[in-house]
């Protein structure tokens, strides 16, 4: 026998009693109903009196339709009134409310279990993931894993791709526009200094966003991504924050755009604005190549650690900047009121990982290919066109260009925090545009000629052959790194990765623009970057979601913060004598 | 039963999830289910996902460089977990 059937028939002994004002009036409406046998034939009695208890707009429409239903309505309305006098309630709600309790009286009745049967193997962990000691540490592990396998592990990837990018590529390019006559024109230099540089020198980085899309892709599907939202979630209520503050945080730090319109959820303005402004410090994936660029530079031996540090350092940050807002601006009664659905654990599936890695990584492409390339093109007129020096257009000295020019005016205030050449400060300024455009500039300002080598041309086939032999060496080093996320290091000395020129002429630049300190620069740039506006999509969503008021605190707000906090870590370090 | 589970939601000091207030009333997780959907239909509860869809979150930005319908649907970033507030005309 269904539930269904159990609820709604009369069997003596065997029917849910919904109470006793209820089975009076169930009793009374049944007896209307009795009194139309075209009704009583085509409904169980018993059924519709209930249904029409309950509210039932459907069954309400059936029953016009029939000679007499109009009375069955107006006797059934009347019960409701009656019995909604008597329980103070919704009669839908009594009548469910009667319902559930008969149905876990005889799921108790019926079904015994163990107390080992009790607890499934998803409660069991999560009586050690989400225990109130132990759920953060755990989080804090499960997030250094994933910026070990992201910085780490990627690294002989992110050689292969800009290997293939600066070598084979590039050549081909310039092959063709050599076949087309347009070699050694200033079209080979837009593609060569501008495309290439600028969206090549971002596409480098897929292998470290395959892999933090992989790790994401793998703490979601099993199930942890949640459990992470509710250890955070607590946490940032015991701080007196808005418990749901944390899931639109934990949001942004896959984008900010979207992380921002999540704070729709919270109900109360107050800690809408206050999530809102707290929304962008939470790392984008966007900023991650710009960290690992610069750890694998200053910090080749603990990129993995640096990373997860800035992530660290962000949340931080906005927890703090979250509890002096709210015991000051935001003061408010707090209303964190909800219940939160934990999945169970899953083993996830390759298909399932593979599904939101390439997703995800495909999309990041997407943007390479479209809002990068064009800001690419932008970047290499501006530097092309003189304002000073006897160059002309697309032949200069780029440090003569309209854009160096430009950006050097910015430079000073950038100098106590030890960046301020030109080429730092304008790699800050299109970061505006979109975080990933910071790594794309920097390769094109740090205009890097590569030491011409006396080798022969490689044929097509050879490049074909190197690129496929490359990335099968690449796999077997990528295996090799695995145990780095334990920190066991087993490449030998002289196989570590040589620097690149644009990491060596990046390391140039900060060591000379900071008096010697280009280690406590660096650190102050990834900073800086952590900190500042994410991009003008997130502006123009934090106007949108926060008003023109908060959208310019919070471009003022975070600026001011970026610029004292990297001011902190750089003017900090060199009286500590680090770096 | 239905009420417990609303006044149990009511009373907590932080964010609850549902296996651990399946454990607190001594009710299947199933049925836990079927209460909170009933609220949710009531207007007591706000299912946070599907209110969020129906706000018409949109951020299909060309530089955002993902097509989605609000934060659960971003191609950039973890699915998130489902949540149900109490409605704010039902907080005490």
């Amino acid at each position: 026998m269904t539930t269904h059937e159990l609820a709604y028939t009369q069997r003596a002994g065997f029917a849910i009693y919904y109470g006793r004002d209820a089975e009076e009036e169930i009793v009374l409406l049944q007896e209307a109903i009795s009194r139309h046998a075209h009704i009583e034939k085509q409904f169980p009695s018993r059924w519709l009196a209930i249904k029409l208890l309950e509210g039932d707009r459907d069954i309400e429409m059936h029953l016009k339709v029939f000679q007499g239903g109009a009375d069955v309505l107006a006797a059934a309305e009347k019960s409701i009134i009656h019995l909604e006098k008597i329980y103070g309630e919704d009669i839908d709600v009594v009548i469910a409310d009667h319902r559930y309790g008969w149905i876990n009286g005889l799921v108790r009745e019926v079904v015994k279990r163990s107390s080992h049967d009790r607890l499934t193997n998803s409660d069991k962990i999560d009586r050690v993931v989400t225990n109130r000691l132990l759920g953060i540490p755990i989080f804090l592990i499960a997030m250094w894993v994933v910026f070990k396998l992201t910085a780490d592990v990627s690294a002989p990837y992110l050689d292969w791709v800009d290997g293939v990018i600066g070598g084979p590529i590039t050549n081909w390019v310039v092959g063709i526009l050599g076949v087309l006559g347009l070699g050694g024109t200033w079209v080979e230099s837009l593609f060569v200094d501008g495309i290439i540089a600028g969206v090549g020198g971002v596409l480098v980085f897929v292998p470290v966003m395959m892999f933090l899309y992989l790790a994401l892709a793998v703490l979601e599907d099993s199930g942890y991504m949640a459990r992470a939202a509710f250890v955070m979630d607590r946490l940032m209520h015991a701080l007196g924050l808005h418990g749901k503050s944390f899931l639109p945080m934990l949001v942004g730090f896959g984008c900010t755009v979207p992380a921002l319109y999540a704070t729709r959820t919270l109900e109360n303005e107050k800690d809408r604005i206050l999530t809102g402004l707290l929304v962008p410090f939470m790392s984008c994936g966007a900023r991650l190549p710009v960290y690992v660029l610069f750890a694998a530079i200053f910090f080749p031996e603990n990129a993995g650690a640096v990373v997860f540090g800035l992530y660290l350092l962000g949340i931080l940050t906005a927890i703090i900047l979250g509890i002096l807002l709210k015991n000051t601006i935001f003061k408010g009664k707090e209303q964190s009121i909800f219940v939160m659905e934990l999945p169970p654990y899953r083993l996830p599936t390759l298909r399932g990982i593979w599904f939101h890695m390439w997703e995800r990584t495909s999309a990041f492409v997407r943007k390479a290919w479209t809002i990068i390339m064009a800001t690419s093109v932008i970047l290499w007129v501006l530097m092309a066109i003189p304002v000073k020096g006897s160059g002309s257009f697309a032949e200069i000295d780029v440090n003569d260009s309209v854009f160096a020019t430009a950006n050097e005016a910015i430079a000073p205030v950038l100098a106590p925090l030890g960046f301020d050449s030109w080429e730092a400060s304008s790699a800050l300024v299109t970061g505006f545009v979109a975080k990933e455009v910071v790594i794309s500039t920097m390769a094109q300002v740090y205009a890097v000629e590569e030491p011409e080598e006396e080798t022969e041309a490689a044929t097509f086939f050879e490049d074909v052959s190197e690129i496929i032999t490359s990335f099968i060496g690449a796999t077997f080093d990528t295996i090799k790194s695995l145990p780095l996320i334990a920190g066991i290091n087993l490449f030998e000395e002289e196989e570590e990765a040589e620097p690149t020129s644009l990491m060596q002429t990046v390391q140039n630049s900060f060591e000379a623009s900071s008096g010697g300190h280009g280690t406590l620069a660096s650190l102050a740039f990834m900073v800086f970057i952590l900190i500042y506006t994410p991009c003008m999509v997130a502006i123009a969503a934090e106007r949108q979601e926060l008003g023109a008021k908060w959208m310019w605190v919070s471009i003022i707000g975070q600026l001011g913060l970026a610029w004292l906090m990297a001011f902190v870590v750089f003017q900090g370090g060199i009286l500590l004598g680090l770096g | 039963m239905l009420n417990q589970v609303l006044q149990e939601i009511r009373s907590t000091q932080s964010a609850l999830n549902l296996g651990d207030l399946s454990h607190k009333l001594g009710v299947e997780r199933s049925a836990l289910d079927g209460m909170i959907q009933f609220w949710v239909r009531k207007g007591r509860l706000i299912d946070d996902d599907a209110a969020e869809t129906q706000a018409g979150v949109v951020c299909s930005i060309g530089s955002c460089g993902a097509s989605c319908m609000g934060a659960f649907n971003c191609a950039f970033i973890a699915k998130m977990t489902r949540t149900y507030s109490i409605s704010p005309d039902d907080i005490e």
